[in-house]
C-alpha cells in the first residue's frame, strides 16, 4: 500500500462524508433545515413576519393617529360616501373621517396579541391537560387509566360543543373586553391541544426506545418528561401555528359579535369589519381591508403550519 | 463461548407463563381469552455463557425474553437472577435492579432517542442510577464507546447521523453502560444488512469475554442462533420443543419441528440446495389462543400419530443434555 | 436472445444516484438473481423495468430491452397493457400489495378481465384454479375473504397467483419471502421453482439472501452502490467468488455447514463508506485487497462468463 494512493482515497471517502454531513444535527435543526428549501415555509414565514413587524412597530410607522378624524367634515357632508383611496390616505377614510390605512396598521398589534395569547392559553392549558392524562394513562396502573378516561371524556364533551358557542358562553360570563376574546378564544382550543398530545404522547410511549428507557431503570417521571413529552411536540406546535390563524379569524368573529375591547380608541380588524358592516352597500373597501388583512394573516401561519408540518413528518425524514 | 470452568447458574426460569387477555365487547369489556404467549418455559443459563433462543414468529420468544426483563409482567412462574426472584420486585427496587439485566433492541434506530445525542443516550443510564459525577459518567462513556468500536468524536451526533451497524453498537454500549450481568439481545442482527451481521455478531463475541456477560440471545436465524449460542431452545407456540447443547441440536435435532426448521433454512451452496431434503411444513402457526390438543406441534407435523392429538408430550432428556417434547424418538 | 436485456440503467432521484450503469440479462425459462444489500439498487432497478417509479424527480436513463422492446422508452400506456400480461411483479409486503378492502377473488378476477377478457362465472373459476395452483387449500371459500383473513404466507401465494394468472413471460420477485417464517419461506420458494419449471416463465429474483439465491437460482449478478461487480452462474458464483464484496458477503454468513467454531469475516465499515464509481472502485474503502489501481478511474466489467469488476482480483487470488 503506497501512501499515495491511501491518501487518495481518504480523500475520495471524505468528499463523500461532507457531502452526507450536511444533514447532520439535532431533528429540530434539521427540520428548520428542510423548511428554508421549501417555498410554501419562505412565503409563509414572509407574511407571518411581515405581519408581526408591523404589529409592533404600528403606531411609529402609521402615517397618522388612528383615532383623529382629520377629515371628518369631508366625510359628514357626503354621508355615507367615504373617500377611496388616494394620495393623502392610501386605503381612504372610515365612516368618522380616521385614516383606514393608519388604522390597519395600528389595529394589527390587538389581531395579533389576541392570536398570541389565545394560542399560548390553549397551548399551554391543553398541554397540560393530555399531558396529565397521557402520563396517567401510560404509567399510572390502575388508577391512572381511570383518571385519563375521565379526563378524555371532559375534552370529548368539550369537543363536542361547537367552538363559536363556546367562546361566546365564556365571552358572556366574562363581559366584553379584550382579555375576554383571548380567554374565549384560548379555553376553545384546549380541547384540540388536549386530545393532539395525548394522542401523540401514546403513540410514542408504545416506541421501543421508550421500552428500552424502561428497561434501562429510567424512573417514570423522566420517561415521560424527557422522552415522550420531547417527541410527541412535533405535530402539537404545528397545530398550534395552524390554530393561530383560526384564532385571529374567531377573535376577529368575537370582536365583530361586539363582544371585543369596546373602547373605540384602539383599533382592531375584527371590530373595524363590524363597524363597516353598516356601509357594505355605500363602501365596500371598509370591510375589504380588514377581511383582507385577517384572511393573509391567517393564510401566512396556515403556510407556516403546513409547512412545518411537512418538515417535522418522520416518513419524510426517513428518506433523506 | 466463553471457556469458564466455573459452572455458576446465572439465570433460573422457572415455569414462566405469560398470558394475554383478549378482550371483547362494545360497552362493558370482557375477557374472553387468554393469548398463551408464553405457557410454561423453563430454563437456566450459566454465567457467562449464551443461551440463545429460536422460533418463529408468534411463538412467543420475544415474550419470554421481556418476561426476563420484567417489561411484561408473567402471569405465573418466576424469573430468579443469581439470588434475586424478578418477579417478586416492586417499583422503586424493581428499577435499582435494572441495571444487572439490561436489553438489545432489533431495531437499532427505533430503541434509540432520536432527541438524545450519543453522549446524553449513554450518560443517561448511569445519571439515573446515580453512578459517578458529570466528568466520570464521560469517562465511562468513552471507554464503552471505545468497546463497541466506535470513536469517541461521535460523543455529540444523533443517532439518524449513523449508519445501522453503527446504531446497533450504539444500542449495545448503552446496555453496557451499567455493566450488566444478563443482556437479553431481541433479534439483534435482524434488522441489520448481511456484511454488518457478522460484524455485530463478533463484536458480542468479544463484550462477553471482555466484561463477562451472559446473553438471552433470541432470533428467528437458526444460523446466527448456532453461531452466538453455548445452549439452544426451540420454541413453538409458546412452549419450548426442544433444547440442547449448540452442536448437538444441530448435529442431530430430535424435535420434528427442528428438523423442519433446519431443512428450511436455505444454505449459500448450490450444491448442498440442490441435494437437501427438505421438510416442508403444511399450513401455518396455529392461534395460540387456541393451540392445539395434546402435542401443539401435531397439526403440522409430518409424523403425527393419534397419540399426538390426545397426550401432551412430556419434557424429557432424550440424552445427555438434550431435552426434546415428543412421543418418538427421532 | 436474451428475453430482458438491461443495459447501463440508470436511475437518478434529484441528484442522489441509485443505479449506476446496470447491465444484466435474463433467459427464458431461467431464474436469474439481482442480490445485493440495502442501497444497492437492487429494488430501484426492478421498479425501473417494471415502469413503475414516479415520473416526477426521477431520471432514467439506458435500455431496457423486452423480446427486442426498450421498455423504457413505451409509451405510458403500452407499458400498462404490458404490465400484468408480459411482465408482473410480486412484492416484499404482501399485505400493502393487495387492496384491504376488497375480497380475494375480485383482485384477481379484475386482472383476469383486463388482460384476458374472461368475465362472470369463467373468471370466478379461472381464479380458483389459480389459487388451487398457488396451493391455497379450499380456494372457492378463500376467494370471499379479505387481505386480513388470511395469515402472510397465504397473503403472498395469493400476490404469486395475480401474478401468474397471465401466464407472464416474466416474474419479477422482490424480496419475496423476507418478509416470511423461514417454514413458511420454504413453501413459497418451493412454489416459485415449480413455476419456473412448469411454465417456463423467466424469473427475476431480488435477494439480499445468498442462500435464497443458491437455491432458486441459476444466474447471479451481485450488486454493489449502483452497479454490477459479480456475475455469473451460481454454481460458478459460489465456487470461485472474485469480487471482493462477493467474497466478503459469503464470509459474514453464519453456516449450518461448517464446524460450529468457524469465525465470521466481516467486511469492515458501511456503505457509507463509498466512493463515487468514476473516482475508482466503489467498495476500495471497506476492501482488504485494496491498492493503487482501485482509485484510477472506473473499473471497467472483466471477463464474460463469469465477469467482475474487480481489477486486482488476476494478482491476489
Amino acid at each position: 500500500m503506497t501512501l499515495a494512493k491511501i491518501e487518495r482515497l481518504d480523500r475520495l471517502v471524505e468528499a463523500g462524508v461532507r457531502a452526507r454531513h450536511a444533514e447532520s444535527g439535532s431533528l429540530w435543526r434539521q427540520s428548520l433545515r428542510r423548511m428554508r428549501r421549501s417555498p410554501m415555509a419562505i412565503s409563509g414565514a414572509i407574511i407571518v413576519a411581515l405581519f408581526l413587524l408591523v404589529a409592533i412597530l404600528g403606531p411609529w410607522i402609521a402615517p397618522y393617529s388612528p383615532t383623529a378624524q382629520t377629515w371628518g367634515g369631508e366625510v359628514f357632508l357626503n354621508r355615507n360616501v367615504f373617500p377611496g383611496p388616494r394620495p393623502e390616505n392610501w386605503f381612504g377614510l372610515d365612516h368618522l373621517g380616521r385614516d383606514m390605512f393608519s388604522r390597519m396598521i395600528v389595529g394589527a398589534r390587538q389581531t395579533m396579541l389576541v392570536g398570541v395569547v389565545a394560542t399560548l392559553i390553549g397551548f399551554a392549558a391543553g398541554a397540560l391537560v393530555g399531558g396529565l392524562a397521557a402520563a396517567a394513562g401510560t404509567f399510572g396502573g390502575r388508577w391512572g387509566g381511570r383518571v385519563e378516561a375521565v379526563i378524555m371524556r371532559a375534552v370529548d364533551v368539550a369537543l363536542a360543543i361547537p367552538m363559536l358557542l363556546l367562546a361566546l358562553s365564556v365571552a358572556a360570563l366574562l363581559g366584553p373586553s379584550l382579555s375576554t376574546v383571548m380567554i374565549a378564544v384560548g379555553v376553545a382550543q384546549i380541547p384540540i391541544f388536549a386530545r393532539l398530545l395525548r394522542g401523540s404522547m401514546l403513540a410514542q410511549a408504545h416506541s421501543d426506545y421508550v421500552l428500552a428507557a424502561v428497561s434501562l431503570g429510567v424512573p417514570k417521571h423522566r420517561i415521560v418528561l424527557s422522552h415522550i413529552f420531547p417527541n410527541s411536540l412535533g405535530p402539537v406546535i404545528v397545530q398550534a401555528t395552524l390554530v393561530l390563524a383560526t384564532a385571529i379569524i374567531e377573535a376577529a368573529a368575537l370582536s365583530y359579535l361586539g363582544l371585543g375591547n369596546p373602547d373605540p380608541g384602539t383599533p382592531e380588524w375584527g371590530t373595524m369589519l363590524a363597524d363597516a358592516q353598516r356601509f357594505l352597500s355605500s363602501a365596500p373597501q371598509l370591510a375589504i381591508y380588514p377581511a383582507v388583512g385577517i384572511i393573509i394573516t391567517a393564510l401566512g401561519f396556515t403556510l407556516l403550519g403546513e409547512a412545518m408540518r411537512e418538515s417535522l413528518d418522520p416518513r419524510l425524514r426517513r428518506q433523506s | 463461548m466463553s471457556t469458564d470452568i466455573e459452572q455458576r447458574t446465572l439465570l433460573d426460569v422457572k415455569d414462566l407463563e405469560v398470558h394475554f387477555p383478549i378482550r371483547s365487547g362494545v360497552v362493558v369489556e370482557r375477557t374472553v381469552g387468554h393469548v398463551r404467549a408464553v405457557d410454561g418455559v423453563s430454563l437456566t443459563i450459566d454465567a457467562g455463557r449464551t443461551y440463545g433462543l429460536v422460533g418463529e414468529s408468534g411463538c412467543g420468544k420475544t415474550t419470554l425474553g421481556r418476561a426476563v426483563l420484567r417489561l411484561e409482567e408473567p402471569t405465573a412462574g418466576s424469573v430468579w437472577l443469581d439470588s434475586t426472584d424478578v418477579t417478586a420486585l416492586r417499583s422503586e427496587r424493581l428499577r435499582r435492579f435494572r441495571s444487572k439485566m439490561q436489553m438489545v433492541f432489533q431495531d437499532p434506530l427505533g430503541s434509540l432517542n432520536p432527541r438524545h445525542n450519543v453522549e446524553m443516550l449513554l450518560a443517561e443510564p448511569l445519571k439515573v442510577h446515580g453512578v459517578g459525577s458529570k466528568a466520570e459518567r464521560r469517562r465511562l462513556a468513552t471507554e464503552t464507546l471505545d468497546a463497541v468500536g466506535l470513536p469517541v468524536s461521535v460523543m455529540e451526533r444523533y443517532p439518524h447521523e449513523f449508519s445501522g451497524g453503527q446504531r446497533q453498537r450504539l444500542g449495545i454500549a448503552r446496555a453496557l453502560m451499567l455493566r450488566p450481568d444478563l443482556i437479553v439481545c431481541d433479534e439483534p442482527v435482524s434488522a441489520l444488512d448481511v456484511s454488518i451481521q457478522a460484524q455485530v455478531m463478533n463484536l458480542l463475541d468479544e463484550l462477553q469475554g471482555e466484561f463477562g456477560l451472559t446473553y438471552l440471545v433470541i432470533a428467528h436465524d437458526l444460523a446466527v442462533v448456532r453461531h452466538l449460542s453455548d445452549r439452544v431452545g426451540v420454541m413453538y407456540l409458546g412452549k419450548l420443543v426442544e433444547e440442547a447443547d449448540s452442536e448437538a441440536i444441530y448435529e442431530r435435532p430430535r424435535h420434528p419441528y427442528t428438523k423442519a426448521l433446519l431443512s428450511a433454512v436455505p444454505q449459500p451452496d448450490p450444491d448442498i440446495e440442490a441435494g437437501r431434503e427438505r421438510i416442508i411444513l403444511k399450513g401455518d402457526l396455529p392461534s395460540p389462543a387456541n393451540p392445539p390438543s395434546g402435542c401443539r406441534f401435531r397439526t403440522r407435523c409430518p409424523w403425527a400419530q393419534d397419540v399426538c392429538a390426545e397426550e401432551a408430550p412430556v419434557w424429557r432428556e432424550a440424552a445427555d443434555g438434550h431435552k426434546v417434547a415428543c412421543h418418538f424418538d427421532f | 436472445m436474451a428475453l430482458l436485456e438491461v443495459e447501463d440503467l440508470r436511475v437518478a432521484f434529484g441528484d442522489t444516484t441509485a443505479v449506476d450503469g446496470v447491465d444484466f440479462h435474463v433467459d427464458q425459462g431461467r431464474v436469474t438473481g439481482l442480490v445485493g444489500e440495502s442501497g444497492c439498487g437492487k429494488s430501484v432497478t426492478s421498479l425501473a423495468v417494471m415502469g413503475l417509479l414516479p415520473r416526477r424527480g426521477v431520471t432514467v436513463s439506458g435500455t431496457a430491452r423486452f423480446e427486442g422492446v426498450d421498455l423504457l422508452s413505451l409509451p405510458r400506456a403500452d407499458m400498462r397493457r404490458r404490465r400484468g400480461s408480459d411482465l408482473a411483479m410480486v412484492f416484499q409486503d404482501p399485505l400493502s400489495s393487495l387492496n384491504p378492502v376488497v375480497q380475494i377473488g375480485r383482485q384477481i378476477t379484475e386482472v383476469l378481465e383486463r388482460h384476458r377478457g374472461l368475465r362472470g362465472e369463467a373468471a370466478r373459476k379461472e381464479a380458483e384454479d389459480l389459487l388451487d395452483r398457488v396451493g391455497i387449500p379450499d380456494p372457492r371459500r378463500r376467494l370471499g375473504e379479505y387481505p386480513h383473513q388470511l395469515s402472510g404466507g397465504m397473503r403472498q401465494r395469493v400476490l404469486i397467483a395475480i401474478a401468474v394468472a397471465c401466464a407472464p413471460r416474466l416474474l419479477i420477485a422482490d424480496e419475496p419471502t423476507t418478509a416470511l417464517d423461514v417454514t413458511i419461506q420454504a413453501q413459497i420458494l418451493e412454489l416459485l421453482k415449480d413455476l419456473v419449471d412448469a411454465e417456463g416463465t423467466a424469473l427475476l429474483m431480488i435477494t439480499h439472501d445468498l442462500g435464497v439465491v443458491a437455491g432458486l437460482c441459476d444466474e447471479v449478478n451481485v450488486l454493489y452502490s449502483g452497479r454490477v461487480v459479480e456475475s455469473a452462474s451460481a454454481r460458478d458464483l459460489f465456487a470461485r467468488p472474485t469480487h471482493p464484496y462477493t467474497v466478503g458477503l459469503l464470509g459474514s454468513i453464519p453456516r449450518l455447514d461448517l464446524p460450529i467454531d468457524e469465525p465470521l469475516e466481516p467486511i469492515r465499515g458501511s456503505i457509507a463508506d463509498v466512493i463515487r464509481w468514476k473516482d475508482g472502485c466503489a467498495f476500495a474503502p471497506r476492501c482488504d485487497r485494496v491498492a493503487e489501481p482501485c482509485v484510477d478511474g472506473e473499473p471497467p466489467l472483466i471477463g464474460t462468463a463469469h465477469a467482475h469488476r474487480c481489477v486486482m482480483a488476476e494478482e491476489t487470488v
